[in-house]
């Protein structure tokens, strides 16, 4: 009772409440290694095995892409998350738009797009992708890479910090606990 | 920039090629001849392979649209504390309507080709501008047998600004969309563009469509006259070449 309703409320949960998922925690505190087993529900199972490996697309397209390459690197290390660069669109669940995208990338971005399998996530990155940007007026960039694809979460700035693309990945993170596959 | 001759390379420009030159001139030491495109092979060919000048390197080829070229609607002669507004509203070229089309006023022609060459035996620098003598069919021979690296900026200019290098192995686009209708570098093209694109889902594909999600702007920077640079760069134009 207790630890399925523990579990549950982390998993679902849309508001911080300053606490870990109860497997991640220390040993004394870790109902799996103090009992070897737990139970909960199908959709916290999911939630919490679609939040804890997250690997994207690795879609640079301008100067975004090398703040996000911060973001991978050794300081701040995304896969501390479980979040690895993937180079192949089959083997992804989210797609990071990171940059300026032109109308000659546009449709090369929608194919990788189709090609991943579901489910999928899109995070826009920085002015460019959300809206056009500094390019907003211009006759050859799209004005916001949500006229191509539907995007989950956009990071403002120009370009955003590598810090601002993690805390993106966490908002994404909290969205996919919010989804319920199975209950309705 | 050193010299390891004695006389200037203007002086030496204008020794060996006479009248074929139209026009030579050296601002802040830096050297440019006007050449028709009739003379162009015949002048280059003589640049790169003659050791006076041994231009063995081309560093750059441009297009200019001379187009509206001195007059602005955005001209000033102060600086504004409060900003300038963002000329969504009035005319300037690239929003403007058949009639206030701009044209062509201040120069004789239109399109202009201009190459950049580096001689690195004289630790020389010169630009050699060529104009087009048809506005409607700009046409320059091409530079990409004497300098093989012209092959892509000569696309690159083909692609921006329309004009036409005669002899270039494959001119084609090289910068903008496939199917890309127009030359996006003139000045009477449209900053906005003809189309955006969209995703269909119901074709499952992205589509072209006309612009509706924005209104034209200004696309040519404020200019403010009378500053420091400027000013200087009178005085200087004033004073001969040939005296420096």
């Amino acid at each position: 009772m207790g630890l399925i309703s523990s579990i549950d409320r982390v998993m679902h949960n849309p508001q911080p409440l300053d606490r870990v998922d109860d497997i991640l925690r220390p040993a004394g505190d870790n109902p799996i290694v103090q009992r070897g087993w737990a139970t909960t529900s199908v959709d916290a199972l999911m939630n919490w095995a679609r939040t804890g490996s997250m690997w994207p697309m690795t879609f640079g397209l301008a100067c975004c892409a090398v703040e996000m390459m911060h973001a991978g690197a050794a300081r701040l290390d995304l896969d501390r998350y479980g979040v690895i660069f993937r180079p192949s669109p089959r083997q992804s669940d989210v797609m990071i738009v990171a940059g300026t995208l032109v109308n000659k990338m546009a449709p090369a971005l929608r194919k990788v797009y189709d090609q991943m399998p579901d489910p999928k996530w899109v995070i826009s990155m920085g002015s460019c992708a959300n809206g056009g940007g500094y390019y907003h007026y211009s006759y050859s960039v799209v004005r916001g890479c949500d006229r191509i694809v539907p995007v989950d979460i956009y990071v403002p700035g120009c370009p955003p910090t590598a810090e601002a693309l993690i805390h993106g990945i966490l908002q994404l993170q909290k969205k996919i606990r919010r989804t319920h596959t199975i209950a309705r | 920039m050193s010299d390891t001759q004695t006389n200037s390379l203007a002086e030496r420009l204008v020794a060996r090629f006479g009248e074929v030159l139209g026009k030579v001139e050296t601002v802040r030491g830096e050297t440019t001849i006007e050449v028709a495109p009739s003379d162009l092979m015949q002048v280059a060919t003589a640049l790169r392979d003659e050791p006076d000048f041994d231009f063995s390197e081309l560093i750059d080829v441009c297009g200019v649209d001379y187009l509206g070229y001195g007059q602005n609607e955005w001209e000033t002669t102060s600086v504004s504390g409060a900003g300038f507004s963002r000329g969504v509203h009035g005319e300037a070229t690239g929003r403007f309507d058949w009639e206030g089309r701009p044209r062509n006023v201040e120069m004789e022609r239109r399109f202009a080709s201009v190459v950049h060459l580096l001689s690195i035996r004289h630790n020389r620098r010169l630009r050699v501008r060529t104009f087009c003598e048809d506005d409607a069919l700009p046409l320059v021979p091409s530079l990409v047998g004497l300098w093989p690296v012209a092959n892509w900026f000569e696309r690159e200019s083909f692609d921006l600004y329309g004009i036409v290098y005669d002899g270039h192995p494959d001119l084609r686009r090289i910068l903008t969309d496939y199917g890309f209708v127009g030359r996006p570098f003139r000045k009477d093209f449209p900053l906005i563009g003809n189309v955006e694109m969209r995703y269909d889902p119901d074709k499952k594909r992205v589509v072209y469509e006309p612009v509706t999600s924005v209104v034209p702007r200004v696309l040519v920077p404020r200019v403010i006259r009378d500053d420091v640079d400027l000013q200087q760069a009178k005085a200087e134009a004033a004073d001969h070449w040939q005296e420096n």
